[in-house]
């Protein structure tokens, strides 16, 4: 399985869910297949999971969907069992386990490719139902129920190695052009005012 | 600290408009957590690292919450990475509210605080995060208020850092 298959299967299902990328290949692919205001482009490691919680919290109505990598996830592994006990049922977590770290360009090796399972230690942590799958099909199928359940979900999706990403032009999107853009679509959106003050 | 402190500083986050407030207990102001776990207008957020008490109040700040993140001083140091990499990186309101452990006043200084109390102040100027150092309840209130609405005028981090003077 090949994550960015499984990207091209969500990119046509979101409609009004809030999408959060973690760093490299994932944001790349992410961003060249949607370009949705409700969009947040994170790119940085063992940050997206904590925003797309602190996001889940703050519009608990609102489905917020977080694509994790392993290597960005066993950089802030707190974030396992705050998520567990916080269990927000309007957040869908979907970790891209490629088993390396391929930002780095020479592979190496994450915990994943050894001994490290992040759906048992996603299930230690107490998200009962983190789940691993391995095929296109499961995705698809985890992703459904996923989108139209209200229940906190823990996908871990094994993939191959990709550099599919390095054909793909970059996204010149300004992290803080980034934040205005989505920012404002949650205003319009939710019907509130979220940055306050005076210009 | 006095019982009176932790409800002027809990009443002037209320006032100021602070409605969620992630944290990592500690011990100089730790009187404030039941007054806040006492108030429905708080949602408050245990987490297990300072560093993701920056990312879910980041993220919960960009969903329209106004958001307080308490912590020990030495969580400015784990939590400088989420500081940069986030609240200074997109420009996200944030109100940190930090016990200053080590500093020359801390009344419970001692050989395990001291040398970590003496890199907050450089290590707020590091991460450019404005700061005030609160020494009494004289002007707390005022302080909360003035430091929220700066917040809200820079979207960015800034704190407020409390003494021994204000702890006990």
């Amino acid at each position: 399985m090949i994550r960015y298959d499984c990207l091209k299967l969500l990119a046509p299902r979101i409609s009004d869910q809030l999408v959060v990328t973690s760093l490299s290949g994932q944001k790349i692919e992410w961003a060249s297949l949607s370009q949705h205001p409700g969009n947040l482009l994170v790119g940085t490691m063992g940050t997206a999971l904590g925003v797309g919680i602190g996001l889940a919290i703050g519009l608990p109505r609102r489905k917020v969907i977080v694509l994790e990598s392993d290597g960005s996830v066993l950089l802030s592994l707190f974030n396992l069992a705050t998520l567990a006990n916080l269990d927000p049922q309007n957040l869908v977590v979907l970790v891209f386990d490629n088993q390396v770290y391929s930002g780095t360009r020479i592979s190496e090796p994450t915990a994943t490719a050894g001994k490290t399972d992040l759906a048992m230690m996603a299930r230690g942590a107490g998200i009962e139902q983190a789940t691993t799958v391995r095929d296109l099909e499961k995705f698809q199928r985890e992703m459904d129920a996923a989108l139209n359940e209200a229940q906190l979900k823990f996908i871990v999706c094994k993939v191959e190695e990709s550099v599919a990403h390095r054909e793909i032009t970059r996204t010149d999107l300004d992290p803080m052009e980034n934040k205005y853009q989505f920012v404002r679509y949650l205003e319009r959106t939710e019907g509130k005012p979220i940055f306050r003050g005076r210009g | 600290m006095e019982a009176e402190l932790a409800q002027t500083l809990v009443g002037g986050l209320k006032r100021a408009g602070i409605d969620l407030v992630t944290y990592l207990p500690e011990t100089r102001l730790s009187q404030i957590l039941p007054l806040l776990r006492g108030d429905p207008s708080f949602t408050l957020v245990p987490v297990a690292s300072e560093s993701e008490a920056v990312t879910i109040g980041a993220g919960a700040a960009l969903a329209g919450k106004q958001v307080a993140i308490y912590m020990e001083c030495t969580g400015l140091y784990v939590s400088s990475y989420t500081l940069v990499s986030i609240a200074r990186r997109y420009g996200v309101p944030l109100l940190l509210v930090v016990a200053y452990l080590g500093s020359m006043a801390d009344q419970r200084n001692n050989s395990v605080y001291a040398v970590s109390g003496s890199y907050v102040e450089p290590m707020l100027e590091a991460l450019q995060i404005q700061f005030q150092i609160i020494k009494s309840g004289e002007r707390l209130e005022a302080d909360i208020r003035d430091a929220v609405r700066h917040m809200h005028a820079l979207k960015l981090p800034v704190a407020l850092v409390f003494t021994g003077d204000f702890t006990g």
